[in-house]
């Protein structure tokens, strides 16, 4: 009963490449495995973009687009120092540095995000006056585009590290909000009824039946938000922050350096790949049961 | 097996159960039941679908409240549902987010066993039901009949003086069915601990008279009759057709609402 093969893809745990995970100690299946979670078709889509991108760069003067090679080069040298940034009045003159925060502002975030979000969609689904009080407020965030609010929370928070983190906190409440609530209502309540006869009490109902019965489905909003969050973190950034990888893409754009500008890009790409591997993960530690005997 | 002392385990007074359907019309699930079952009793409760008999048991589990009446359990009224009384469900139950181990310990774990204890329980009884190598496995890895072992296992683990079962063994196959009886019985009539009681709805006449002391027969939320079996145990197919038997599941049937011309005229209909 070996958990299932961890790879980037929840659905490399729930598709056929699963039944690979079973026979790890056959060495062929081992490499197969392998070669499923680096995933051939992914591999050779970003290939192509790469082969596209190198072709066009010939043509195009590098002003307008620098090849692939000279922005790797360019975000590896920029990565832990690049003093022109302190020069267009970036406080951190790195990109790691400015990475780090935009991470951090992200981590926050998605901490009191994922605590408000999931703890009102569990009680929305099981207390009804919580719902309707809080099923109008969230239905409406969830339909208004988030950024709109970004100039009202630079009146309330300032340009500082909190007017970024409330808006990408707010953001993640609405999506942990409604994944969590949809989650314990398509909960069976039979195992709430089962625990109740086996002696379990309110508060052991929460940590026992609720949270590990609705987990899967509340990571894989997690997981959305997390993709949602860096996007609007950066961007947040853009309006009048003074550190983040936003605030670099800013300046780099009114220095007319698209170079730069694709390099930190990159940086903030794998990032975020970097973090959605990490949910994914995640998911597939806490959702293996969903996952077994299938 | 009833004891000799004659306890009253459990005591149904005067119980009712009403809803009201979406149209407005009023329902009576259950209509002045009135019981008594003696401590050790294995107990059936049989009945055409939607005679009030599952109805009867989550109230008697604590999970749905009656509408007028009380249930007494060894000698105290019941307000909610309590570990003394185990429920098997008709549908899986088990948490599929536990290991297989950690199901049958989940009561136990509940109130506050050590781990290492309750873990020793689990194992004993999992043994007991013939699931000692899937110990660690999840249970959507399982077999619709090994669930129901995991859950027999669960409850018996957990030590109720009352077991309730709403249909357990409906959705199993024959061969199943039968094997999940015996292990219900051998359980049930464990030596060197007190017999629990057990409450078993059914809609199925032989394995009401495999299993039960008594059958109580319900019909539109009211019991229709009450007839203890006294055949020894114990009982297998053979036991069936002994006359006492056949006699008491003539009977059931009729309560079932399949009286022996009816029967007839069915099946010289089918012949013709």
């Amino acid at each position: 009963m070996e958990p299932p093969a961890v790879s980037g893809r929840i659905e490399a745990v729930a598709g056929p490449r699963r039944s690979e995970a079973r026979f790890s100690d056959d060495p062929f299946r081992a490499v197969l495995r392998a070669l499923a979670v680096l995933d051939p078709f992914r591999l050779a889509g970003a290939l192509l973009f790469i082969a596209v991108w190198e072709l066009a760069s010939i043509f195009v003067s590098p002003i307008i687009l620098p090849g692939p090679l000279s922005v790797l080069r360019r975000a590896a040298t920029d990565f832990w120092s690049a003093p022109a940034l302190s020069y267009y009045g970036v406080e951190d003159p790195s990109l790691a540095g400015n990475l780090a925060y935009t991470a951090e502002n992200v981590a926050i975030a998605a901490l009191i995000g994922a605590a408000i979000g999931v703890t009102l969609g569990l009680l929305s689904a099981r207390v009804w006056f919580v719902r309707a009080a809080m099923d109008p407020i969230m239905m409406t965030a969830g339909t208004v585009p988030i950024l709109i609010a970004a100039p009202f929370l630079l009146i309330w928070f300032g340009v500082g590290r909190a007017s970024a983190v409330s808006l990408v906190a707010f953001y993640i409440v609405v999506i942990l909000y409604v994944s969590s609530q949809r989650a314990a209502l398509n909960l069976d309540s039979i195992y709430e009824n089962y625990a109740l006869t086996l002696g379990a009490h309110r508060g052991l109902m929460l940590r026992d039946i609720l949270i590990p019965g609705t987990i899967p489905e509340i990571l894989g909003g997690f997981r959305i938000a997390l993709a949602g969050a860096w996007g609007l973190e950066a961007v947040s950034e853009l309006l009048g922050s003074q550190s983040g990888i936003g605030k670099v893409l800013e300046v780099l754009a009114g220095a007319t350096d698209p170079q730069g500008i694709l390099a930190t890009l990159l940086v903030l790409g794998c990032a975020a790949i970097l973090t959605d591997a990490l949910a994914a993960t995640l998911i597939a530690r806490f959702a293996a049961w969903r996952f077994a005997g299938s | 097996m009833p004891t000799e002392t004659g306890r009253r385990m459990i005591e149904l007074v005067h119980l009712a159960r009403n809803y009201t359907r979406a149209d407005g019309q009023r329902v009576s699930a259950v209509d002045d039941v009135s019981l008594i079952v003696p401590e050790g009793e294995f107990l059936c409760l049989i009945g055409p679908s939607g005679c009030g008999k599952s109805t009867l048991l989550q109230m008697m589990a604590g999970l749905v409240g009656p509408s007028s009446g009380a249930i007494v359990v060894d000698g105290k009224e019941i307000d909610g549902p309590g570990r003394e009384r185990g429920m098997v469900f008709q549908r899986d139950s088990v948490f599929p987010w536990m290991r297989v181990i950690d199901n049958v310990e989940y009561g136990l774990k509940c109130r506050g066993v050590a781990a290492g204890a309750r873990r020793d329980v689990a194992r004993d009884y999992l043994k007991r039901v013939g699931l000692s190598h899937v110990e660690r496995a999840w249970p959507r890895e399982l077999s619709g009949g090994m669930l129901k072992r995991v859950a027999i296992a669960a409850v018996f683990a957990n030590g109720g003086e009352v077991l309730l079962l709403d249909e357990p063994f409906g959705a199993l196959d024959y061969v199943t069915r039968r094997q999940l009886q015996e292990v219900l019985l051998d359980l049930w009539e464990e030596p060197g601990r007190a017999v629990p009681n057990v409450v078993f709805v059914t809609h199925d006449v032989d394995e009401a008279l495999l299993l039960a002391d008594r059958i109580v027969a319900m019909r539109n939320g009211a019991i229709v009759d009450d007839i203890p079996v006294g055949a020894a145990r114990p009982r297998d197919t053979d036991t069936l057709l002994v006359p006492d038997m056949v006699a008491i599941k003539h009977k059931l049937l009729g309560h079932l609402g399949l009286t022996h011309s009816a029967l007839a005229t069915a099946s010289e209909r089918g012949a013709a």
